[in-house]
Parts: C-alpha cells; sequence; structure tokens
C-alpha cells in the first residue's frame, strides 16, 4: 500500500483509442503477460468444474502424496501430483482460485463502495462531517489491525462470511482518503460550482458530477487492493483462521500441507506459486494502468522511451565506429 | 507545540478506549470465554465454578467495568494456560517481538536506501529493472510460503541455519529475512521512485554542472529531501509490525513473540492472555505513533498531521 | 560490488553460528509438542510439564517400561495394614536436588498439598480417594484412603514427590527440584528447558549428561529439526514421515477417535441407521492408509485396550458397506441429511478421519453434511444439552487407563458429551464409578460397554500408536505409558 499518486480529472482514453491502448500494452511486456495470466486465473477458477482433470475433493487413498509427472513415481494422471490424502493438486489449485478471488473482489466490493460512500460525503460536505469521518479514518489506522481480527474471529468462529466482513472492516479506510482528497480538488472545479449554481441537489452532483472522475483512481486502488487482500486471505486461511475445509483455498492448501513439505515439497508449492503468480500478474499490469491513466506519468515514460532510445543509438553508434 | 501534543494525546485517549470496548464487546458479547477456557470433559458443575472465580457470572455493565479497571490499570489477571498474570508473560515476549522487528525491518530500513538510490541513479538500467523486478516478486510473495521455503532449503538441504525457535543470532537470520522482504520491497520502491523525481529537478542539475560529486548530490542533498516520505513509511512499516502483522512469521518459524503468542492463546483457548495482548499492543502503538508524530514535527514544522 | 560482499559476509557470518551448535556427544535435544505450562509437578493436568517433570521428580511406585509395578522411592511393595490404610517404606540415604533429605516428612507434606481442596489440582482425579498422610518415623509412612482403595499403590506412581520445605514455595512453578535422574537448569520460556545429569542420583550412572527439551509445535517443524540432525528424539511423528526420518519407534498410545451419536433426534435416531454407520466404515483401511498402519482398529468399544475396564469380549466392528446401504435403504433414509461436526489440525488426523468417514456414510446413500468449526462453537454445540448434532467426531485420550473417563465423558446420558438419553445405562455408570471391588467393577463395564455397543451409541474408529522419530545416535525404546525416560535413552558414544 505504498503512497497512490491521486490525479484530477477525467483521463480515462476515449473510446475510439482502445485499438492504441492495446498496442500500447503490447509494448510492455510484462504487463501483457500479467494481463494474459491474470485473464488464465480467472477464466480457470470460472470454469473450474470444465477445466479441472479431477474432483478437487476426491480422495485416493493409494495416491497419497505422488509426486507433479515429470519426477521418478509421478504420472499424467495427477500432472502436479496428489496431497497427502491422495487429492489432485492441480484440480485443487484450479478450485482454489475460486475461494481466493472471490474473496478478495467481495472485499474489495464491500470495502470500496463503504470507503468511496464515506469519502465522498467527507470530501462534499467538508466541516464537521468532513473532520468526524477523518477522526474515525486516523483512529481505525492507529488499531492493532491483524490482532483484532485475530480475536474477531477466535471468538465468531472462522468461515467465509466472517473473513469478508472483517478484512473489509479493516480496509475501507484506504478507499475514503483517496476519494476524499480527489473530491476535495475537483470540488473546486468551475463545473461544480456552476452546477451548484444552476441548482442541482447534492446527490445529483456527488453521483453525476464528481463520481466520474473517481473512475480512474479508485480502479487502480482497487486492483492494488485486490492484490493485498488475496494475501492477507491466504495468511489467515494458513493460521487456520479463514477459509475452512472441506471448502478449499490456496492459503488453506498451503497450511495443510506444510506438515509435508519435507517428504513431498509440490503439496506446498503449487498453491503458494498460484498466490505468487497471481498476485505478480495483477500488480505488473496494475502498475502499467496506473501509469497509462496518469497523463504525468505518460509523459514520463514517452520520455523514458526516448532517452533509451537515444542513448541506444549512440551505444550501436559508438560500437560501431 | 503543547497544543498539538494534547490533541494527539487526546486522539489516543479515544483509540485506547475503543479497543477496550471493542475488545469486551468481542470476548463477552460474542465469544464464552467459559466454553473456550475449560476442557472437554468439565462438568456443568465446573463450568458454573469457573464463571464464578472469573466472574464472568456477574451483569454484564458490571463486568465491563471491572475490565476497564483491569485495563487501566494494566492488570489482566492470570492466564488460564500459564496460571500467571498475562501481562508477565506478556512483558516477556514482547522483546523477542522488537528484536525480530528491528532485525527485519531495521535491516529493510538500511538496504532499501541503498538499494532505492544505485537503482535510482540510471532509471531502466540493469541494476534498476533487477531491483524493481526483485521488489515486484518480493511483494507478491505470501510471507509464510517463502518462509516454509527457507527452511526447507537451508535448515533441511543445506543444514546451515537452524529451523526454528529462539537462541542465538542464527536462529534470526530466516525470521528476520522473511518478514523483511515485503517491507524491503515497500521502501526500496519508495526510496527508487521519489529518488528519481529528485534527481529530475533543476538543483541537482545545476549541481552537476557546478560540478558536484555523484555522491555528495545522492547523499547528501537529494536523501534530505525525500527523508519526509521515507521516514513516514518506516514508522508505518514498524506500526504495521508491532499491530500483529508479525504474526505469519512468527508462527512460521516458532519464534516465542507476541504474534505467536496471541495464536498460541487462541489455541489454548486463553481468552484473558489474548485480550490483555491486544489492549497493551494498542496502547504501545497509539504511544509509538504519537511520538513519531512529534518527531515529524521537529523535523518539519510544516507538516500538517492530525 | 560492496552488495556482493556483504551478502558473502552475511552467509559466511550465517554458516559460522550454525557450526557452533554441533551438538556433544554425550547430549541430546528433544523436541515436544508443547511448552508446559507450569513445572509445579502437582498443579496441573498437562503432559508437557509431565514429560519434564517425569525426569526430575520420582514417585513412591515407578512401573518397568513393560508397565510392572515396582518400588521407586519407596524401599518395598507397601502394605495394606487395615483396610483404608496402607504402609510404606521409603528408600533411606535419598536426597532432593537442593540436598535436603527425602524422608517421611516429605512424602506428608507432598501428599497434603495435592490434596488440599485450596490448592484445587487438576489431577485430583488420580488421587480422589485419599484422605491423609502420617509420618510414622523418619522413613516409614501411612496412607490413609476415604474406603477401601486397591488402586491406590497405582496411584502412587502418579503422585511426584516434593522437598518438605519447597511445597509452599511458589518457585516451585518454574524451579523444580525432585530427587530423580535429572537436575532442572533453565528454563527459557518460549523456547527450551534444560536438564543436566543428577551425578549423585542413587538409582545409578545415566549415558545421556545434558539434554535440551524445546516446544516444537508443528510435526513438520519437528521433522524438519530431526532430518536437519538438531534434534533427537520428537514426539508425535506422522506415519507419513517414518520412512523419511533415521529411526522411528512406535507403541501403542493412549488415544481414541470416537464418533458421538444422538440417539434421539435426526437420522441417528433409528436403530438401524446408527447400525450401518459403524457397518459402512473400514477400519482397517482407515488405520493403513490414513496412520500408515500406526494405529488397529477398535474393538466394539471406546474404552483403551489397556485401561482398567477394557471388555476383551466384544467383536471387533464388521465392514459390510452392502448390509449398510441395505439397513439405510430399508429404514427409509436414503438420501437423508447427516451433520457430521468435527475439528481441524486439534487432533492428529482429525480432518483426514473426517473426510473418509464422510465418504464410506456417503456410500450408504446418506447425504453427509461435514462441519468444521471453530474451537469454540465446536465446544458449545458438543456440550449442549438441547440440540445435540447428529454425530460428532471427537479424540478421547486416556491417561488414567481407566474405564470410568471413556464412559463418563461418552456413555453417560447428560453429562460430558454424550447423546443419549438412556437413564439405565447411566445409573450403571453410576454404580461402577462407586464400585470398589475390581471384579464387580470390571463386570460392570463390560455390561456397560455390551449394552452401548449392541445398541451402536457410538462410532469409536481406531486406537492410535504413538510414534517418535530418533536420531541415528539415539536408542530408546518408547514405554506404553508416554513417558520420556530420558535415564532410560542410550547414545552411541556410551
Amino acid at each position: 500500500m505504498a503512497a497512490i499518486s491521486v490525479y484530477g480529472a477525467d483521463t480515462a482514453p476515449p473510446k475510439g483509442r482502445r485499438w492504441e491502448l492495446l498496442a500500447e500494452l503490447w509494448q510492455d511486456k510484462a504487463a501483457t503477460a500479467g494481463l494474459v495470466a491474470v485473464l488464465v486465473v480467472v477464466l480457470a477458477s470460472i470454469f473450474a468444474p470444465l477445466v479441472a482433470p479431477h474432483d478437487p475433493a476426491a480422495q485416493d487413498i493409494i495416491a497419497r502424496m505422488d509426486p507433479p509427472f515429470w519426477m521418478e513415481g509421478g504420472s499424467t494422471t495427477h500432472l502436479l501430483g496428489t496431497d497427502h490424502l491422495g487429492r489432485d493438486i492441480l484440480s485443487r489449485v484450479i478450485y482454489g482460485g475460486r475461494a481466493s478471488l472471490l474473496i478478495a473482489a467481495a472485499v474489495v466490493l464491500v470495502a470500496g463502495g463503504f470507503g468511496t460512500m464515506l469519502g465522498l460525503l467527507a470530501g462534499y460536505r467538508g466541516g464537521r462531517t468532513d473532520s468526524v469521518i477523518m477522526r474515525i479514518v486516523d483512529a481505525q489506522v492507529a488499531l492493532p489491525g491483524l490482532l483484532l481480527i485475530l480475536l474477531v474471529i477466535s471468538a465468531v468462529g472462522p468461515g467465509i462470511t466472517t473473513l469478508i466482513i472483517v478484512l473489509a472492516i479493516a480496509n475501507w479506510m484506504i478507499y475514503a482518503r483517496v476519494v476524499r482528497s480527489v473530491v476535495l480538488g475537483v470540488r473546486e472545479m468551475e463545473y461544480i460550482e456552476a452546477a451548484e449554481i444552476l441548482g442541482c441537489k447534492p446527490g445529483r452532483i456527488m453521483f453525476l458530477h464528481i463520481l466520474p472522475n473517481l473512475i480512474s483512481p479508485l480502479m487502480t486502488l482497487a486492483i492494488l487492493e485486490f492484490t493485498n487482500i488475496i494475501l492477507a486471505e491466504a495468511a489467515l486461511s494458513f493460521l487456520g483462521l479463514g477459509v475452512q475445509p472441506p471448502a478449499t483455498s490456496w492459503g488453506l492448501d498451503v497450511a495443510s500441507g506444510k506438515n509435508y513439505i519435507f517428504v513431498a515439497w509440490w503439496v506446498v508449492a503449487f498453491p503458494g506459486l498460484a498466490i505468487a503468480i497471481t498476485v505478480l500478474s495483477i500488480s505488473l499490469f496494475a502498475n502499467w494502468l496506473r501509469v497509462t491513466t496518469d497523463p504525468q506519468e505518460r509523459e514520463k515514460r514517452f520520455a523514458r522511451g526516448q532517452a533509451g532510445a537515444l542513448r541506444r543509438a549512440a551505444e550501436a553508434k559508438r560500437s560501431a565506429a | 507545540m503543547t497544543k498539538f501534543l494534547l490533541h494527539r494525546l487526546w486522539q489516543g485517549f479515544i483509540v485506547v478506549i475503543v479497543v477496550t470496548t471493542v475488545v469486551f464487546v468481542i470476548t463477552r458479547l460474542v465469544g464464552n470465554p467459559v466454553d473456550m477456557a475449560l476442557p472437554l470433559s468439565a462438568t456443568d458443575a465446573q463450568r458454573a465454578e469457573f464463571a464464578r472465580q472469573t466472574g464472568l457470572d456477574r451483569p454484564i455493565f458490571e463486568q465491563f467495568v471491572t475490565f476497564v479497571g483491569e485495563a487501566v490499570s494494566l492488570q489482566f489477571g492470570d492466564s488460564l494456560w500459564q496460571r500467571r498474570p498475562a501481562m508477565a508473560i506478556f512483558w516477556e515476549v514482547l522483546p523477542n517481538t522488537l528484536i525480530l522487528l528491528l532485525a527485519g525491518i531495521g535491516g529493510a530500513i538500511v538496504a532499501s536506501l541503498f538499494l532505492g538510490i544505485f537503482a535510482a541513479v540510471r532509471p531502466g538500467g540493469l541494476l534498476d529493472r533487477a531491483v524493481t523486478t526483485v521488489a515486484l516478486v518480493g511483494l507478491s510473495l505470501p510471507q509464510f510460503w517463502v518462509g516454509l521455503m527457507l527452511i526447507m532449503f537451508f535448515a533441511v538441504i543445506m543444514k546451515v541455519l537452524p529451523t526454528s525457535g529462539m537462541g542465538g543470532p542464527a536462529y534470526l537470520v530466516m525470521p528476520a529475512l522473511t518478514l523483511a522482504l515485503p517491507s524491503l520491497a515497500r521502501l526500496t520502491m519508495l526510496v527508487r521512485s521519489s529518488m528519481i523525481d529528485e534527481l529530475n529537478k533543476q538543483y541537482v542539475k545545476t549541481a552537476r554542472v557546478k560540478g558536484m560529486s555523484q555522491s555528495s548530490i545522492l547523499f547528501r542533498h537529494a536523501l534530505r529531501n525525500i527523508l519526509v516520505p521515507f521516514l513516514t513509511l518506516c514508522g508505518w512499516e514498524l506500526t504495521y509490525g508491532l499491530a500483529g502483522f508479525t504474526v505469519v512469521v512468527e508462527s512460521v518459524f516458532a519464534w516465542p513473540g507476541l504474534g505467536y503468542t496471541a495464536m498460541q492463546a487462541i489455541q489454548r483457548n486463553d481468552p484473558f492472555l489474548l485480550q490483555a495482548i491486544v489492549i497493551c499492543i494498542s496502547f504501545i502503538i497509539v504511544i509509538f505513533n504519537i511520538g513519531l508524530d512529534v518527531l515529524f514535527k521537529l523535523i518539519d514544522p510544516r507538516i500538517k498531521i492530525g | 560490488m560492496k552488495l556482493n560482499r556483504f551478502l558473502l559476509g552475511a552467509v559466511g557470518m550465517g554458516l559460522l553460528l550454525a557450526s557452533t551448535s554441533f551438538s556433544n556427544a554425550q547430549d541430546i535435544t528433544i523436541a515436544l509438542s508443547a511448552e508446559p505450562s507450569t513445572l509445579d509437578p502437582q498443579a496441573r493436568e498437562d503432559g508437557a510439564e509431565r514429560a519434564v517433570s517425569d525426569n526430575i521428580y520420582e514417585t513412591l511406585m515407578q512401573r518397568l517400561p513393560d508397565g510392572e509395578l515396582v518400588p521407586g522411592l519407596a524401599a518395598e511393595l507397601p502394605v495394606q495394614i487395615d483396610p483404608t490404610t496402607w504402609e510404606f517404606k521409603l528408600r533411606d540415604g535419598i536426597t532432593f536436588h537442593n540436598g535436603e533429605a527425602f524422608n517421611a516428612h516429605a512424602v506428608v507434606a507432598s501428599i497434603q498439598r495435592v490434596i488440599d481442596p485450596a490448592f484445587n489440582s487438576e489431577q485430583l482425579a488420580y488421587f480422589g480417594t485419599i484422605s491423609g498422610a502420617q509420618a510414622v518415623d523418619d522413613l516409614t509412612v501411612r496412607i490413609t484412603t476415604t474406603g477401601p482403595d486397591p488402586m491406590l499403590p497405582s496411584r502412587m506412581y502418579w503422585m511426584k514427590m516434593l522437598p518438605a520445605s519447597y511445597v509452599t514455595d511458589p518457585a516451585v512453578a518454574e524451579v523444580p527440584v525432585g530427587t530423580g535422574p535429572y537436575k532442572f537448569v533453565s528454563w527459557q520460556r518460549g523456547s527450551e528447558i534444560q536438564l543436566e545429569a543428577n551425578a549423585d542420583y542413587w538409582g545409578g550412572k545415566v549415558c545421556v549428561q545434558n539434554a535440551t527439551m524445546r516446544f516444537v509445535g508443528e510435526p513438520g517443524t519437528r521433522l524438519s529439526g530431526l532430518l536437519a540432525g538438531e534434534l533427537d528424539l520428537i514426539v508425535n511423528l506422522l506415519p507419513e514421515f517414518v520412512s523419511s526420518v533415521p529411526k522411528a519407534v512406535a507403541v501403542e498410545g493412549l488415544e481414541t477417535p470416537v464418533i458421538i451419536l444422538a440417539t434421539d433426534t435426526g437420522v441417528t435416531a433409528i436403530p438401524e441407521v446408527r447400525r450401518a454407520l459403524n457397518l459402512a466404515i473400514d477400519r482397517e483401511a482407515i488405520a493403513e492408509s490414513i496412520f500408515g498402519g500406526y494405529a488397529d482398529p477398535a474393538q466394539g468399544q471406546l474404552v483403551n485396550p489397556a485401561a482398567f475396564g477394557f471388555n476383551k469380549d466384544l467383536p471387533f466392528y464388521e465392514y459390510d458397506p452392502e448390509a449398510a446401504r441395505k439397513l439405510v435403504e430399508d429404514a427409509g433414509a436414503t438420501g437423508k441429511t447427516i451433520t457430521l461436526l468435527g475439528q481441524s489440525g486439534r487432533w492428529l488426523k482429525d480432518r483426514e478421519m473426517l473426510e473418509a468417514v464422510a465418504a464410506y456414510w456417503g456410500e450408504t446413500g446418506l447425504t453427509v453434511n461435514v462441519e468444521i468449526e471453530e474451537w469454540g462453537q465446536f465446544l458449545s454445540r458438543l456440550f449442549s444439552k438441547d440440540v445435540r448434532p447428529d454425530s460428532v467426531l471427537v479424540v478421547n485420550s486416556n491417561e488414567l487407563l481407566d474405564a470410568s473417563r471413556e464412559t463418563t465423558f461418552a456413555y453417560q446420558a447428560g453429562s460430558g458429551a454424550a447423546s443419549n438419553s438412556d437413564a439405565e445405562l447411566a445409573a450403571w455408570i453410576n454404580e461402577a464409578v462407586a464400585e470398589i471391588d475390581p471384579e464387580q467393577r470390571a463386570a460392570l463395564y463390560a455390561k456397560i460397554t455390551a449394552y452401548a455397543n449392541e445398541r451402536d451409541y457410538l462410532v469409536p474408529l481406531v486406537n492410535i500408536e504413538d510414534i517418535y522419530g530418533l536420531s541415528e545416535r539415539l536408542d530408546w525404546n518408547p514405554r506404553r505409558d508416554a513417558k520420556l525416560m530420558i535415564r532410560e535413552m542410550k547414545l552411541s558414544g556410551c
């Protein structure tokens, strides 16, 4: 959650530039790879029953801890091997993505929605409303976040709903902050003032005139937060306080496999890699997106590209000489 | 300054009140400490007796008053698990977490300065790309997974480091490294990007033209200007670690710190120890944050906080 | 580059530090699965505390590894001088680690301490019949009981003897002082306890000179420590790891996983369905595949085979999925839902057993709904007197080796986690607890277990064996009572 740059007016490209945008993405190989990987993970999760070679819960007592197919003793029946109960790891990784992505999406929606509401309110109304809301934000930032989460879960009992609620409560503040600062910037603009003079209702102004300005920064923030939630969900599930068996998630699979890591590393390695690859891919794409939607950053990227080209040309000339 | 300090103290006080209330509501109203604490085979008479001994049979408001009194005087009664004052356990494990935080986050802070600055000298260069890639990967790897992989490689295969627990300095290496990784990545990225911005400013160009040496530009001038955002993030990393985010690393390496003890308290059904840890840690975080704000105010009086 | 040199330095330092931790030829490191909650040997019912105290403190009676009861601190077997009084002669010339003499005063003080109601010892269950103790002379003690108690000598195998001057000292919770073969050195909270050999031990020389007991909660971490050469003995080795460790030894254990069925509600109210639930489970396969062969199918009851009250005449459960299916069908229960409540990660293989049982039960045509609840929630449902879960899997452990524990916990209506409302059975159990004649008692337990077996109140699964992992240089045979006696351990150097 590094500092998020906040940008002003509408920066979304007009519709006609879609292809141009894709071409621009293609220039950034890492971001392209990221996007492709994210799409693969999302599609595999959605169509898990079609994609997964086995039932992720089906135990095979004879085939326990079979290694991946390329190792001695492995077979193509279980491409990534089996876990300590003889369940197919590839299928579990595919299904595990469902829980992880679903929880992350739900948390981002709930926390983002709530945070945006309060941020809008604080920024638009200002004054007392603003100071009360921001005081709550400040106070919650100072709470011992994870310890409180542990306390709640140990009292209420773990589960997917608990997890979503707890993570949303712990993560809405950043949206409120970002939204508030954007709103504060936009509020001063002439067209808002014009709308106010024309007698538009505050609700109409907020949703019709201010909200569009938030889409681009909120998108970037939500995507970054999404990766944080995936990691948080995995950590809590790993600690035994998140998703509970027989449901599955990547973090839970690492937890239930961790005792076997020294006799069957693949039980732990693949779910862990799934988390890492998903988060990394999203970050790569989000990074590109952030730069693309920010005119200042775009300029810098352009300048850097020019400078690099000049340098390469100079170097080529030198080595030719 | 006095007004500012009073204001911050008042805010801190509110936070403390909120935490105490939240902890009370969660442990007494949502959960049932009697069931949590007693063994499977306890009889109903034993349950009633336990409730009587711990005051859990009193009216809820009376319990709340007692609870606030306990929190204010930092007397939380005995841990059910170890049958000694929960505070004694807290003070015993707190230094272990601080050691881990200092080694991990402290190491990350120092290393990030060097990595970030060297990467910023030639943006897009080999070192920059290497640092950026490693940082991105570092932020993407789940900590518990990194820890397990480190144990497998360094302890079991190479046999150069102990697997887990606390002992000599060798025991600190892997937990600190695992804890440091995401912080190192975040800090390095911050140093790098603010340094790049800084180095593009006019005064740096002027200094170069005047023949000032590279190291003098980097460490004397540019570094001073990025100090405030850097220290802010450093403070945030430490707070974050204190707020229980060492729990994963401590669990993986059985490092007997606060997070590990909190997990033990959950597993051993010791709600009294857990609530003592949560409340005391929030006290510490509040004090630490006030200290940080004061520090920033001293560094740069223009900063507006709160 | 500077960075490279720095990294090299760090790795080099790590190597140097690690190399200093090589163990001495006569020192061992043992991994316990938990940290003791106290080192007071009389306060808690805590396996980790016992593992440490067993090496520091001693008892009047002791057991040989095969289970035979022999005099320990007592000079000879005790005599029953009247129905409620036992006389113990004590060994002469034994001193505690603090130099104090072991004598009748120490015994009396230790007994009075543990039976004092104000002390509220969790071990009172072992000593409930003892009413007092008097010193006859310096080396003779008489112990009185509330009624005739034939089990008193074996009870004295559980009561650890403290120095007379030490029983009121609060330090006893942290600095144990016994007569045993090992002396306490240090307790580093959160990581380890150090012991050293007692050079003046009356029982002769021991092989292991220094012992470190580390607390390692995770089975995987214990294994890695053993593989890395840091540890010499690890407890609770997972069956899968047996082939990976240098040496593994096993002994029949104290734990029995059991499923308690609600006999009044849901589909489990139908006796035929309960029978089917027992018939549907392949216990051999569970023992073989989940426990790697380190478990034995339960013999028709929850009582541990080594416990007093075990009914050896009960048949083993049959595995007959066809018959189970038919029973469910005939009862008209096909397609009905049965809830199976359980835990994950609290007991050895709990989750695996849940899933295996759910699969077996699914074969009968029932719909199995596995619910894994967080501990607090689980407990309140387990003990709820109003709404019983259809079925709930718990693991029963019997340190006392007496059927009274299992029967009150799982068989007796209205007590513990029992799920039936059978008043007749409950009355027999009360009778058995009060019965003092061992033969009468055994007969009562035989009746109880057979009766419950016939009605399928419970689905006991397997009796689990305890597995220990040993380093190459260590030789040791585990004990039936699961005690970790360091003096019985031999290193290849001595």
